[in-house]
This record gives C-alpha cells, structure tokens and sequence, in this order.
C-alpha cells in the first residue's frame, strides 16, 4: 500500500507539473507576483506574532496591502484566462485598466493607514 | 528745660512718624517673615529694667518694643480686623484678667493667625497663665495650683551655688536639645540658670519640644515644706523650657522662670554642682564632698538670644521658589522632570536651602514613587523619573519637615493620559517592517505591470 500511494503521490506530482507548463506565460506571471504576495503577508504575520501587535493599524495596513493585491491579482488571472468561458467577451486591456485602478486606490488607502 | 524739648518734639514727630512707616513696610509679611513689632505684657514695670538687657538684644536686632501692663485697660492685639502686632512676649505671670479687650481667645487666636509668643511663668503663675499654656500644649505642674502654690523645681545635684538661697532652687541645666537651627551653630557651653516652676509635655504631641531640661535628678515641690507624697513631677519629665511650632509656622516659647530673663541671671557666673569634669579655665575646689565648676558668665545671654532668634523667625524658616514641573519623551519613554526652589530666611533675606534630603513623591492614592531629589548646592532640586503606567492624575508632593524648620508642604497636580492620536513618534521603530512590506508591495506591483505588459 505504501508503496502504491507514495508512487501515486508522485504520478500527481507529475501530471501536475506537465498541466502547470502548458498554462501560457503571462498567467505564470500572475501566479508568481501572487505567490510574492502571500509570503510577504506570511512574515508580516509572523512578526507580529513574535513582538506584538503594538501599531495596529501600521500590522492592518501592510496585511492589506499585500492581501488587497493578491486578491486583485487572483481576479486579473481570471479575467485573462482564455479557458474561462465567463469572461470571454471581456478583453484583457479593460481586465488589466481595472487591475491598475484598483491597485492604485488600494494603495492610497494602504498609504493613509499606515501612519 | 520746656523750650529746647519742644524746639525738638515736631522733628522728633515727623521722625517717628516716617519711621513708623518705614516699619510698616518692613513688617511682618510672607516676604520677610522675620517679626518686627513686639508687644511685651509685664506684671510691673520695674520688669523694663531689671530684665533690660534682654530687652536691649532683641532692640539691637531691630524689634519694636512697647511695654504695656497686663492689665491696661488700652490693650488691643489687633485694631479693624489688623494685627497691630507681630509678636507677644508675656512676662506677666501673675495677671488674672487682660485688660482691654485682650482674654484667652484672643492670644489663641493671635498664635492661630501665624504670630509668635512667649510665655515666661513663674511660680506665682495664674490660672489664665496656665491655660493659655495648657492650649499650647505645655501643662505646668498641676499639683502646684491645689496644694502647694509655692512648688518649684528643686535640683539636689544640679543646682547652682549661690550664697543667699541655700535651697537648691536655682538650678543649673545644660541638657539642651540637639539642633543647631533652634540653638544655633556656637555650642553653648555655659551652663542656663533658672529659677521657677516646671512642665511637662504630653508624649503623643509632635509639635511640642524640650529644648532645655532638668536633669534626672530634679523634681518638683516647694522647698518650705516637707514632702507628704511623692512628687508628681520629676527627673526628665521636666521641661524647664519648651517650644511649639504649629502647624502654620508660629511659634511659641514656654518657660516657668521669669528670672531667667532678668539681668541678674544674665551676668552671674555659675558655680555648678556635682559636675565632676575638668575644663581649662574653672576655679576649682571642693565644696563638701563634691567638685564645682565655675564659669564666668552664665549661659542664659546666649540661649535667649538664640532661641528669640528662632522664635521670631529669624533662622529656620522656610519657603519655596519656583516649582517646574514637566514631562517629555525620551527614548520611547515617558519621562516627568520636577524640580523646586527652596529658601531658607537668613534674618535678612533669602540665602538658598542645601540639604540632601528633600523627597519628592508622585502621588495618586498612594505614593507610585518616592525619590530623593538631587541638589545643585544653590536652592534647586530636581529629579526626573520614567513615569509608571497608570493613566490618572497625579500630584507632586513635598512634605519636607524637619526639627527646628517650618514645614514645607508643596503639591503640583499633573495629570497623565494615553497620547493623543499626533503625539506618537512620527515613524515607529516596531512598524518598520510593515513599512516595508507595503512599499515592496508596491513595487511589486509596479515591476509586475512592467513585465506583464511588454512580455511577449
């Protein structure tokens, strides 16, 4: 059994891998910046934890800001993705003039509470 | 002999009036706290001279004295709601009743109103007297006033020899209280002569003091008559002069023997008894079977100057200067900084008070912290502490009281509260990282757009 389910493991690895490289390369893109993102979040949440939470609202800005960008980033990857039968009539400058947009009003909001 | 006395009463009058004035400004006030005007209360005025030299110091350092009888039917300690006075000194131990419009309540209430006073009894001392010690916190020897009106304090080993009374009665104290404010910085070496009645203190007072005692050896009774009981007064419960500071700062001398102002006791020599030390220059020789000291001069001159000197406010006396008290950030930190100017009277003015001693408490409820602040050797003390995290208000406290000095009582209301939303440091060393993640999102974001847009 262990055997089987470690090569089993390993098949799905594989196949997941060979699926990941045929997705075209601005999608990788997305995925890379989101990626950055969250492990950003990850080690502000980490610090936090070691030193304490004393400016609270400097810990929400920086939280949101990468959040706030990974989710908007999520949305970009949707919208462009051809296999997505939603968005089809949606063309990707108007996805990514959204994205832009949006970014620049999380980040005057990001700027504001900071302190 | 009329003419050239007239020819000098109008200058004489205009020159007593100017000084009059000059006076009034001088006189008595929290800016110069040192008495001017004098009243003096005396039985007979035969007192004026037999007691003139201890009149005249205290004129040679500038006091006004007016004599009057105690019982001038023109006495009046205070005119339209103003004290006409700064000091009493009653040398009227036998008086009944004040004449005027003087009695009890209104010597207690002169003391109340900050004003000083000294009291001389002797053994002819009346039942006013002995109240109005009695309010001070002194009592004289109670059983005199129903058995035996003649007691004195009699002293079989520290007596002075004299050669008409052979009773013991004129006894010799050199036990004085430690304090170079109220006695001043000379030791007084001779011994004080006195001749009168004795007190005692109630032990729970704190304000009264003993400042000259009778030895352990003395007790009170009258020395015409033989002892039916045990006295009640005796040995070191015997104070032969005390002094009260009230709370408000007056002070007031009680002491049961008129004598010891008078001329008399101020220039005799003292030939002590029973002393057995040897000093340079006494004479000495045996007398019976014990060994007497002689000095020259009696110490009496030297006590009453010093301690008239404190009486009337001329050494010890206290008062502050500035009192600054702030609070600033320093490393993340609150920090309060007091600091206090004292002043000490030297007679004639305000030399600075340096001590090490002055405490400081921050005070809400309970003390949060007591330190003791640093000097600068000129009057300034100052401290500054990190202040403890408790959101209230506060008070700078001094409570400063020390023997022979007035008290100092000073507070400061200081309240402390959480920081206003612009009081923060600008950029906050713990939130760096937060910083930083924003702006690398940021830029994240624009290298992002960058590679998007022009890959192909």
């Amino acid at each position: 059994m262990a055997k089987s389910s470690s090569s089993d493991a390993q098949a799905l690895i594989r196949s997941l891998r060979s699926a990941y490289a045929a997705t075209p390369t601005n999608l990788k893109i997305i995925d890379l910046y989101v990626v950055y993102a969250i492990t950003t979040a990850v080690i502000q949440i980490v610090y936090m934890g070691i030193v304490g939470s004393f400016p609270f609202n400097s810990f929400l800005s920086g939280i949101l800001s990468c959040v706030g960008t990974a989710v908007l980033a999520v949305c970009l990857r949707i919208q462009v993705n051809k296999e997505n039968k939603e968005f089809k009539d949606l063309s990707p400058e108007r996805a990514f003039a959204d994205f832009v947009l949006c970014n620049l009003v999380l980040h005057l909001v990001i700027m504001n509470f900071l302190g | 002999m009329a003419k050239p006395f007239a020819a000098l009463a109008i200058p004489l009058f205009l020159l007593s009036v100017v000084s009059l004035l000059s006076l009034r400004c001088g006189a008595f006030s929290a800016d110069r706290p040192t008495d001017r005007r004098l009243l003096v209360l005396v039985d007979d005025l035969a007192i004026r001279s037999s007691h003139s030299l201890y009149f005249s110091t205290l004129q040679s350092r500038g006091y006004d004295l007016d004599f009057k009888l105690a019982d001038d039917p023109s006495l009046a300690l205070s005119q339209y709601g103003q004290y006409l006075y700064d000091g009493l000194l009653l040398f009227s131990p036998s008086v009944q009743r004040f004449g005027g419009s003087l009695d009890l309540a209104g010597i207690l209430d002169f003391v109340d109103a900050g004003h000083d006073l000294i009291l001389a009894a002797d053994s002819s001392a009346s039942d006013l007297i002995r109240e109005i010690s009695t309010e001070c916190g002194v009592d004289f020897d109670e059983a005199i006033s129903f058995q035996d009106p003649a007691a004195l304090v009699i002293d079989h080993t520290s007596y002075a020899v004299s050669e008409t009374e052979g009773d013991h009665t004129l006894i010799a104290s050199d036990i004085f209280i430690e304090s170079t404010t109220i006695l001043g910085d000379e030791k007084i070496e001779a011994p004080v002569l006195f001749r009168g009645i004795g007190h005692s203190l109630n032990a729970a007072n704190s304000l009264v003091l003993k400042v000259l005692s009778a030895s352990p050896a003395a007790y009170s009774a009258n020395p015409a008559t033989k002892l039916s009981s045990p006295p009640s007064l005796t040995g070191s419960a015997i104070s032969l002069v005390s002094i009260v500071q009230a709370r408000n700062n007056a002070r007031v001398l009680i002491t049961g023997s008129l004598d010891m102002f008078s001329n008399r006791f101020l220039k005799s020599g003292v030939q002590k008894a029973g002393s057995s030390i040897k000093t340079q220059s006494p004479l000495l020789f045996s007398f019976g079977t014990a060994l007497v000291l002689r000095s020259e001069k009696s110490g009496n001159q030297q006590f009453l100057t010093e301690i008239s000197k404190w009486v009337f406010h001329e050494r010890g006396h206290l008062k502050e200067g500035e009192c600054m008290a702030q609070v600033f950030l320093s490393m993340n930190f609150l920090v309060k900084e007091y600091s206090v100017e004292i002043y000490e009277w030297s007679g004639s003015s305000w030399k600075p008070y340096v001590v090490d001693d002055v405490q400081v408490q921050f005070y809400m409820m309970s003390p949060y912290v007591l330190k003791t602040l640093s000097t600068d050797k000129k009057g300034l003390y100052s401290t500054s502490f990190k202040v403890p995290d408790v959101y209230g208000v506060f008070q700078f406290k001094v409570e400063y009281e020390r023997l022979g000095y007035t008290s100092l009582s000073l507070s400061k209301q200081i309240p402390v509260r959480p920081f206003r939303h612009n009081e923060y440091e600008r950029f906050i060393t713990t939130a760096f990282p937060y910083y930083g993640a924003s702006f690398s999102t940021m830029a994240a974001f624009f290298i992002f757009t960058v590679v998007y847009l022009y890959n192909k």
